[in-house]
């Protein structure tokens, strides 16, 4: 039992780096879509997480209607955080009315550079094949 | 002249031998390979990312299904890891799961 305690205090609390999506809803105006997500980056910071990477890519259509919105902000987080944090995260994000959507990944790398999706959009493809359409 | 029709007509010879192989006539082995090589592996290969949607719509069907590996010929690893993605995309509204 001692030697458990000994051994937590000299590893420590493991963090890991996770990717934080979420949406908010359509009614939302531009201005408090930033207020909305500091309340989120602070429950992460008051944990002990650091925020690494934070990305806008604004008000885009849905692929789907989520909870009657077919538009949504999105915001991106690049958190290394420990496992705690992020379920708390996670729970004020269930909870919250304002989001619409969340997904959070363990991912092993966070990418400086600016996302694909911040980068200039060329035209949509689906697949080239002939038999594709009738699947 | 004569040398002509020899030229024209080099199939249909006295001796007869098949100038055409077998081999290639009746060849079936390559006829459903669409790519040679996986266009995902390889040194300039581009990162399969969730986000990177313009990437991962090229594997999609028109109704939004994830197309098979047969068709786009992607090797079996870069599938799973391109199925993972597209999953992950979905869930946020990236993606579709189905359209009409």
């Amino acid at each position: 039992m001692l030697r458990v305690i000994f051994f937590k205090e000299r590893v420590g609390i493991p963090m890991a780096l996770y990717e934080v999506v979420f949406i908010l809803r359509q009614d939302i105006a531009v201005q408090d879509v930033n207020k909305i997500s500091q309340q989120f980056e602070e429950i992460l910071s008051e944990g002990g997480a650091k925020i690494l990477k934070k990305e806008s890519w604004g008000l885009r259509s849905l692929a789907y209607i989520v909870k009657k919105n077919k538009k949504g902000h999105y915001i991106m987080l690049g958190v290394d955080s420990d496992i705690a944090v992020v379920n708390e995260l996670a729970r004020r994000l269930k909870i919250s009315e304002d989001v619409i959507g969340h997904q959070i990944l363990r991912v092993e790398n966070i990418d400086e550079n600016p996302s694909p999706m911040l980068q200039a959009p060329a035209e949509l493809k689906h697949g080239s094949s002939d038999l594709a359409d009738a699947i | 002249m004569t040398e002509n029709n020899n030229i024209e007509n080099n199939g249909a010879s006295e001796n007869s031998t098949n100038l055409i192989s077998n081999s290639v006539l009746f060849n079936r082995k390559n006829t459903s390979k669409k790519v040679a090589t996986c266009p995902l592996s390889g040194k300039n290969a581009p990162v399969i990312d969730y986000k990177n949607i313009e990437l991962l719509s090229r594997y999609i069907s028109e109704k939004g299904r994830i197309l098979p590996s047969r068709l786009t010929g992607v090797c079996a690893k870069k599938q799973r890891e391109l199925t993972k993605a597209i999953k992950q995309a979905r869930n946020i509204a990236l993606l579709p799961f189905a359209k009409q």
